[in-house]
């Protein structure tokens, strides 16, 4: 039972990051139809600006401002920069933009920082566990929790109440239209990336808790996984992408601490089989929905 | 709008091999071949061993590109998959042709009667091919059932699947380690022979009745559904075919490189062949190789760049990267300045050869009337969206010969109504008869098939093929039954019907409006509809065309006489047209008559204009009739 709710919290933890990383990629997606490949590289930055942060003796909590702030900035550039040139072109000229911005950017680190890890110290009170109701739970997986279930409130409350909040949920159901309505594209395509670089940046700091250092390919697996998840919960529903990111995280945690030794080295190739199968059932994903056809 | 005169039916009197070549697949194919042989061969007979060797991997690199555009231009749906069939075949084919020997010290582990094999590796090779297509086609099953970017996503999965089993299955494959051992027997003439092969047999997909439907889907996939098009049947098809040719690149690219582990086929040559593929122009064929081709050479020329940096001015390496740098710079240049690729949507024939003249002369073929037996039952359809009743328990009947309009206000589930009707929406309760034969549930191609007819609201044309094949798949998709030979003269026959033949090789999508409605209901008429569901056909259109529209569907009461449901805004036109209205408020069937009925009925006034204004009667009712 122990064991049970421990994978289960490991879970939530694993899920929360995967959450907030498809989170942006679904609302970038579900405004502009972009596959975008560059959003792994908003959680590298993160680490970098945290690694020169801290090695300029600013503090933590400082470097960890700093680097959602850098992980922000870059994704409204990179959509000034980047996307915006070839905004209302079809999906993979989008793609592969997306992935020559990533693989600049890959390469930039390479040769400007370094190939290889770059350590950022997690202090000492973060490694150990704490007592809750007779169960050891990890600092980093506490926080990472807290620090989830917090954004993700503060975002639904944004999308809820304030005039850009609304229209991006608008524009997610129909940009089209959400245009002619007055509310200004450039506004919600720019918000869109803001958040999702936000969300990166969060979702950066809590994968660097857990692993300690950064390195130029660091983004790439999770946000590999959470393309997945994207489409695991309903492709261009904002709700459907935190959904399939815990999904997903559920899936990993418990095919790892479950199936036979054996079996370990086909993990990754189980869950997504998994996911595809669960996709045959559900072809629009976990909350999706299909549409009338005018 | 008369349609263009008659006569003059040129007969085309040349010989069969010359009638070959101009046959667009074949003459497009060579115009690429020749070039690329000629260049492949002389490098082949006189470069030293660096340069073949660059020559070979580009040319099996266009067999991958060719494996992905045969998926991925036809569909639309961009595949990172292919790799993973690539991957698969390579393992199979070297386990199946390292010599016993190197075996029994690399891959001790293997099964008894595999560690004794060691085929010739064409033979492995074709084994592999099998393997990996049947393979490929249990898995495009799922695949092929989620659309766009889903999909995408899923073959994304696909690779991340694949390459894990490949490293997983030490026993075979080594795991991460690379096989090594594996012949090197491919040089030039092979690889060429199989780009030759690829790259025709990709353009007879691209261009047969199959490839024709998927391109279609491929624009709008509503659309082809209502003409008759299996999507998931045709992307099906597709897929393997592609998965086939992935194979063949793999095995090419095995018996190239002789040592090799599962990595070579993971992300890094999916984006190389995605780069080639988006840069040439994703959805033409021609454009996948051309693609190929300049970006090989972009890369050799930055490669040397990199490499005299990093020797003339540096001790050691010291840059890294230059040649992704670079590239990655040139793909974001191009999509730029060419959103759409180099080719476009253009093959290379398009921009050599002049198009060619449609036969005239069959346009006073008469279309066959519609049998007056039979009908189209409605009954208590109801659908939901959420929690609301879009179309609640609603009922109607049509017959062959008959136009009924269906009015109400906005949001009154008119399209909705029609959505179920063809099947592109499902029912929650009630029943749909078509002619006697139950038809509730039944997927929206199949009912087509059928001979239901439909337009959409916001018209919904295949904008990026011509309008002769707009009609043309609606032709072969909904199984009339006609040859290919006829069709030409088919698609023209339609064409002129609705006034539009002299637009036959015209993109749909640069039309103007009024007769991008014409195309549609030319489209739909292919199917030789016995009841046709025209939605808002005379929206956004002026008084002079709406007249034009009126006068057209009159006519085709006149020779064809299906049952036609009307949708419109355009009371003038529905009371003029119309034998009997249907009005829907709120889901709900209100009112059903004569026009004069309707008209006069408070229920249906109060419906549009609300309680306190009925007593006013607006007077534009009464004008309508006028």
């Amino acid at each position: 039972m122990d064991i049970l709710i421990q994978q289960f919290v490991n879970a939530l933890s694993l899920g929360g990051t995967y959450a907030l990383l498809a989170l942006g990629l679904a609302m970038v997606f579900s405004v502009l139809g972009l596959i975008n490949f560059a959003h792994g590289d908003l959680m590298t930055l993160t680490g970098y600006a945290m690694f020169f942060a801290i090695g300029a003796g600013l503090g933590l909590p400082l470097a960890i401002v700093l680097g959602i702030a850098c992980a922000t900035l870059a994704a409204v550039a990179m959509e000034r920069v980047a996307f915006r040139p070839v905004r209302d072109a079809n999906t993979a000229t989008m793609l592969l933009t997306s992935l020559a911005v990533s693989t600049i950017l890959h390469m930039l680190f390479q040769n400007l920082i370094s190939a290889r890890p770059r350590a950022i110290p997690v202090p000492s009170w973060m490694i150990g566990a704490v007592d809750v109701g007779g169960l050891a739970i990890g600092v980093i997986q506490l926080m990472s929790i807290t620090a989830t279930a917090l954004l993700l409130i503060a975002l639904s409350v944004f999308l809820r109440r304030s005039i850009l909040g609304i229209a991006m949920r608008a524009a997610a159901l129909d940009f089209p239209v959400t245009r002619l309505m007055g509310i200004n594209a450039n506004a919600v395509v720019a918000t869109a990336f803001g958040l999702s670089g936000l969300l990166a940046g969060v979702a950066g700091v809590l994968w660097l808790a857990q692993r300690g250092s950064v390195d130029p390919l660091m983004g790439f697996l999770p946000v590999l996984k959470a393309f997945i998840a994207v489409v695991l919960g309903g492709l261009g529903s904002l709700a459907g992408a935190v959904v399939g990111g815990f999904a997903l995280a559920f899936i990993e945690v418990f095919l790892r601490a479950f199936l036979p030794d054996g079996w370990l080295p086909f993990r990754e190739s189980i869950t997504l089989t998994l996911v595809i199968v669960l996709l045959l059932v559900r072809p629009e994903g976990l909350i999706g929905r299909r549409e009338n056809v005018r | 709008m008369s349609p263009a005169p008659a006569g003059e039916a040129t007969p085309v009197n040349t010989s069969s091999s010359a009638r070959l070549v101009s046959w667009p697949p074949l003459a497009g194919s060579l115009l690429m071949l020749v070039p690329i042989a000629v260049v492949s061969l002389l490098v082949w007979q006189t470069a030293g061993a660096a340069l073949q060797g660059t020559v070979t991997h580009y040319l099996v690199l266009t067999v991958a590109v060719l494996a992905f555009s045969a998926f991925t231009g036809n569909s639309g749906i961009l595949s990172f998959g292919h790799a993973a069939f690539m991957g698969l075949a390579a393992h199979v084919t070297g386990v199946l042709t390292i010599p016993v020997a190197q075996k029994a010290i690399f891959l001790p582990d293997l099964p008894l009667w595999l560690a004794g094999l060691e085929l010739h590796f064409l033979v492995a090779g074709a084994i592999a091919v099998v393997l990996v297509t049947i393979v490929g086609f249990l898995v495009g099953i799922p695949i092929c059932r989620l659309g766009g970017a889903s999909a995408a996503i899923a073959t994304l999965g696909l690779l991340i699947i694949v390459y894990g089993v490949l490293v997983g299955a030490r026993d075979f494959t080594r795991g991460s380690q690379a096989l090594i051992g594996v012949p090197r027997t491919v040089d030039i003439p092979l690889a060429l022979l199989f780009v030759a092969i690829a790259l025709i047999v990709c353009r007879i997909f691209r261009d047969s009745l199959p490839g024709l439907e998927l391109r279609a889907a491929r624009e709008d996939e509503p659309a082809a559904r209502a003409v008759g098009v299996d999507v998931h049947r045709r992307r099906l098809l597709a897929w393997t075919l592609s998965a086939c040719i992935a194979a063949i690149a793999g095995v090419l690219l095995a018996h190239e490189l002789g040592v090799y582990s599962p990595r070579e086929f993971y992300f890094q040559i999916t984006f190389a062949v995605l780069v080639m593929l988006i840069v040439g122009g994703m959805t033409s064929v021609s454009g996948a190789v051309a693609g190929a081709i300049v970006v090989t050479i972009l890369i050799e020329v930055l490669r040397s760049v990199e490499e005299s940096i990093n020797t003339v001015w540096f001790d050691e390496p010291t840059v890294f990267g230059l040649t992704d740098i670079g590239l990655s710079l040139a793909i974001l240049g191009v999509l730029f300045w060419r959103r759409n690729g180099l080719f476009e949507y253009r093959e290379i024939e398009d921009f050599v050869l002049s198009p060619r003249k449609a036969p005239a002369g069959s346009l006073t073929a008469t279309p066959e009337r519609v049998a007056r037996d039979g009908g189209l039952e409605v009954r208590d359809v109801t659908r939901m969206f959420g929690g609301l009743r879009a179309v609640d328990s609603a009922s109607l009947s049509l017959k062959p010969g008959e136009i009924v309009g269906l009015i109400g206000p906005n949001g009154s589930g008119k399209t909705t109504l029609l959505g179920c009707i063809s099947g592109a929406l499902e029912c929650d309760a009630g029943t749909i008869e078509l002619d006697g034969a139950d038809i509730t549930g039944m997927p929206s191609h199949l009912i087509a098939r059928r001979g239901v007819g439909r337009t959409f609201q916001n018209v919904r044309l295949f904008s990026n093929l011509s309008c002769q094949e707009n009609v043309k798949t609606a032709l072969a998709a909904g199984s009339t039954g006609s040859r290919p030979a006829r069709m030409t003269e088919r698609c023209l026959a339609l064409l002129g019907e609705l006034g539009i033949a002299d637009y036959a090789s015209r993109r749909a999508g640069t039309l103007a409006y009024g007769l991008q409605r014409r195309l549609e209901i030319a489209r739909a008429l292919a199917l030789e509809p016995r009841y046709l569901l025209l939605d808002e056909p005379a929206a956004g259109m002026n008084e002079s065309e709406s007249d034009e529209l009126l006068a057209i569907l009159a006519r085709l009461r006149e020779v064809r006489g299906p049952g036609l449901l009307v949708v419109d805004h355009d009371l003038s036109l529905i009371m003029r047209l119309c034998d009997r209205v249907i009005v829907l408020n709120k889901g709900e069937v209100i009112a059903e008559g004569t026009p004069e009925d309707v008209q006069s009925d408070p229920v249906v006034i109060e419906a549009y204009l609300g309680r306190r204004r009925t007593a006013e009667r607006a007077t534009s009712w009464s004008t309508a009739r006028e």
